[in-house]
């Protein structure tokens, strides 16, 4: 049974377009939460728009179920399943003006005509766009028809909003702003939300929860914060921010503090040692452990008892921040830091990296 | 960075013996040179080919025919007004307009689908597809046009078929009949404006499809709101090119008609040919030209009316 807050979910879902070919979707089960936003994140031919579009109904899922409200969608046609969406290229229908398009969905729920004009105007007004009503679609700038689209899917009040890529068209500047304001507008009108990206600067700004795919898979569904704070797998660690990755054989687990992480110690050979966080339970396994650039601390050799000791590859000083390659056997560490005035360390100095154990994770994916 | 970017570097060099604009003005120049003497075989060849001879015909249209070839150079209306307060000719005119009109508008609505599905497959035949759509052109009109006459006479397969499932008792008069002619014309031209269409389906995107059906638009709704208005430039295009092909075609109303169909193109034939009166060919075929005229300059309104929504 499905919890009463949740709006969709999907069970299964697969989408395979031969037998010889790895589904393009596979076996995918997911939640959405009443009124979340949840972004559908990952590298291009991860399945992402493919699940959209299966969810609009675009698209026959080879198996599985889509349910909105408990109710099961699957075979509903599109017509008739009450979403909204927004397409890339904005699709606004070029032989219709403004307030046309806007009123298209009303006009196929066959609303009466006052009610069709007060809903389109309060639509136009929620994106600022009222003053344009009557203008032709031809003569709007990008950022204006993105948001003439997203006006013509939310006045119909659809079960979903569906967006597929929606900024990807605007330059730099004007995607920062859309998205501040598609966010602002899909919190005020509490539209529960799937959102295709790529852009994972712009799920984790935007999005309550992210499923970030990979290979038609959902490698980890979470909170932006879970997401870049604890990344289950290697994939994840990469794709979201940057990374310090390296395979580490883990060593005793002691004590396991509130958060529920265990604190292990890890040694890497005549190098030094340091400790790292994790799941409990990886004692004596082999796996990667992340830290992130920003959270890695450089210092000359010999400053401190605990941390690895390497040599600085190459170093590079941008007056705000300065940020080295260490070398510590096989593996080469970035780290960034602001600058603190200290004396800056050259290439080819001795220097040890650390981190407070906390910023060190031991991802629980195992390795092969 | 306080690098010049390269390609700004020459403009700002204090050596550069010229202004800046000279050596642009001069490429321009030898731009527009080039177009125009690329542009020079055509439109010698348009004007030796076309322009020329219209005018000599129209001018042609001025003279005096006594019949038998005799022209008689003179400058009068009476050759153009001749046929135009003749019952017989508005007779012809109007065979010739209605035959036009109907063999278009049948034509598009058998192209249409075909175009519609041509334009929108994602197949990979689809090139084959097209290709196998236009083929019919590969064949003259003479060759299709005696294959009908095979098929559509009274005695042809069509009859002999819809007479032995009993649908008929008498063979169809489709033989030597407008509406034979038209049948004709219609899978004759239809390459045309299959092709004229693809061409004009620019504005169509599945997407706007998709977007509509979101909004909760069924496929009919679909069809009739955003498919079918957006392929309407293409549809009036294929249609200005069928018309124009028909009215001006001898050789299908020709042959199919049989002498009993006659419109403006097979009149002309015969007063050029049979009865050597040129200046009532040339008058005729003047009126021909302002009917073309017309139906352009509608169709100039329509796509101005179209583009300006």
């Amino acid at each position: 049974m499905n919890t009463p807050r949740t709006k969709l979910s999907l069970a299964g879902l697969t989408k395979s377009y031969g037998s010889n070919l790895p589904p393009a979707v596979d076996n995918l089960d997911m939640e959405v939460e009443d009124g979340h936003l949840v972004a559908l994140l990952g590298p291009s031919g991860c399945g992402k728009t493919t699940t959209l579009r299966m969810v609009a109904g675009l698209l026959d899922p080879t198996s599985g179920r889509i349910m909105v409200e408990g109710q099961n969608i699957t075979n509903t046609p599109v017509h008739k399943r009450q979403m909204g969406m927004v397409f890339q290229s904005y699709a606004l229908f070029p032989h219709m003006n403004v307030q046309e398009n806007v009123a298209f969905g009303l006009q196929m729920r066959k609303r009466p005509k006052q009610e069709q004009q007060e809903r389109v105007m309060k639509a136009l007004e929620m994106v600022q766009l009222d003053h344009l009503a009557k203008r032709s679609t031809k003569a709007l700038s990008g950022g204006q028809q993105q948001r003439i689209a997203l006006a013509r899917a939310l006045v119909v009040e659809p079960t979903v909003l569906l967006l597929d890529e929606p900024l990807s068209n605007l330059d730099a500047k004007l995607r920062e702003t859309m998205r501040t304001e598609i966010r602002q507008i899909q919190q005020r009108t509490r539209a529960t939300t799937l959102f295709v990206t790529h852009d994972q600067d712009e799920a984790l700004d935007m999005a309550d929860r992210i499923a970030l795919m990979n290979g038609g898979l959902i490698e980890q569904f979470g909170s932006p914060h879970e997401i870049y704070e604890r990344p289950r797998t290697r994939f994840v660690a990469n794709f979201i921010g940057r990374a310090n990755l390296f395979e580490a054989a883990i060593g005793s687990e002691s004590s396991t503090g509130p958060d529920g992480l265990a604190r292990y110690e890890i040694s890497v050979g005549d190098h030094g040692s340091f400790h790292a966080v994790g799941e409990p339970g990886m004692a004596g396994s082999v796996r990667n452990v992340l830290v992130r650039p920003h959270r890695l601390r450089v210092g000359s050799a010999g400053t401190g008892a605990e941390g690895l000791r390497g040599r600085i590859e190459s170093n590079s000083y941008t007056g705000d921040s300065v940020s080295y390659h260490v070398r510590v056997g096989s593996e080469l560490f970035t780290a960034e830091r602001l600058t603190d005035g200290d004396t800056l360390l050259s290439v080819g100095d001795h220097a040890t990296i650390s981190w407070r154990a906390e910023d060190a994770l031991v991802l629980p994916e195992e390795l092969q | 960075m306080t690098a010049v970017k390269s390609d700004d570097a020459p403009r700002l060099a204090p050596s550069q013996p010229a202004g800046p604009g000279t050596h642009e003005k001069r490429t321009a120049r030898r731009g527009k040179l080039a177009a125009g003497g690329l542009l020079t075989p055509a439109l010698l060849g348009l004007l030796l080919g076309f322009v020329l001879p219209v005018l000599w015909m129209i001018r042609m249209a001025f003279n005096e025919g006594a019949g038998s070839g005799v022209v008689i150079e003179t400058f009068t209306l009476q050759t153009i007004l001749d046929p135009l307060t003749d019952s017989y000719y508005w007779g012809i005119i109007w065979n010739t307009f209605s035959m036009g009109f109907t063999s278009a508008l049948l034509c598009i609505i058998v192209s249409y689908p075909l175009a519609l599905f041509l334009t929108r497959t994602v197949s990979r035949w689809k090139g084959i597809l097209i290709a196998i759509a236009l083929a019919p052109l590969l064949s003259s009109d003479v060759v299709r046009t005696y294959g009908w006459m095979v098929i559509l006479s009274p005695d042809g397969i069509l009859n002999s078929a819809l007479l032995s499932i009993g649908i008929i008792s008498t063979p169809l008069q489709l033989a030597n009949s407008m509406p034979g002619v038209i049948i004709g014309l219609v899978q004759i031209f239809m390459p045309y404006a299959i092709l004229a269409m693809i061409s004009g389906f620019g504005r169509l995107n599945t997407q706007l499809e998709e977007a509509a059906s979101s909004l909760g638009a069924n496929r009919m709704t679909t069809f009739l709101r955003i498919t079918f208005p957006l392929s309407l430039p293409g549809i009036f295009t294929a249609f200005l090119l069928i018309f124009v092909l028909s009215i001006s075609t001898f050789v299908t109303p020709r042959l199919l008609g049989g002498g009993r169909v006659q419109v403006l193109a097979t009149a002309i034939y015969d007063q050029t040919t049979e009865l050597l009166n040129w200046p009532f060919a040339a008058a005729l075929a003047v009126i021909l030209l302002m009917l073309f005229g017309t139906v352009v300059a509608f169709y100039q309104a329509l796509t101005k009316k179209l583009e300006g929504e």
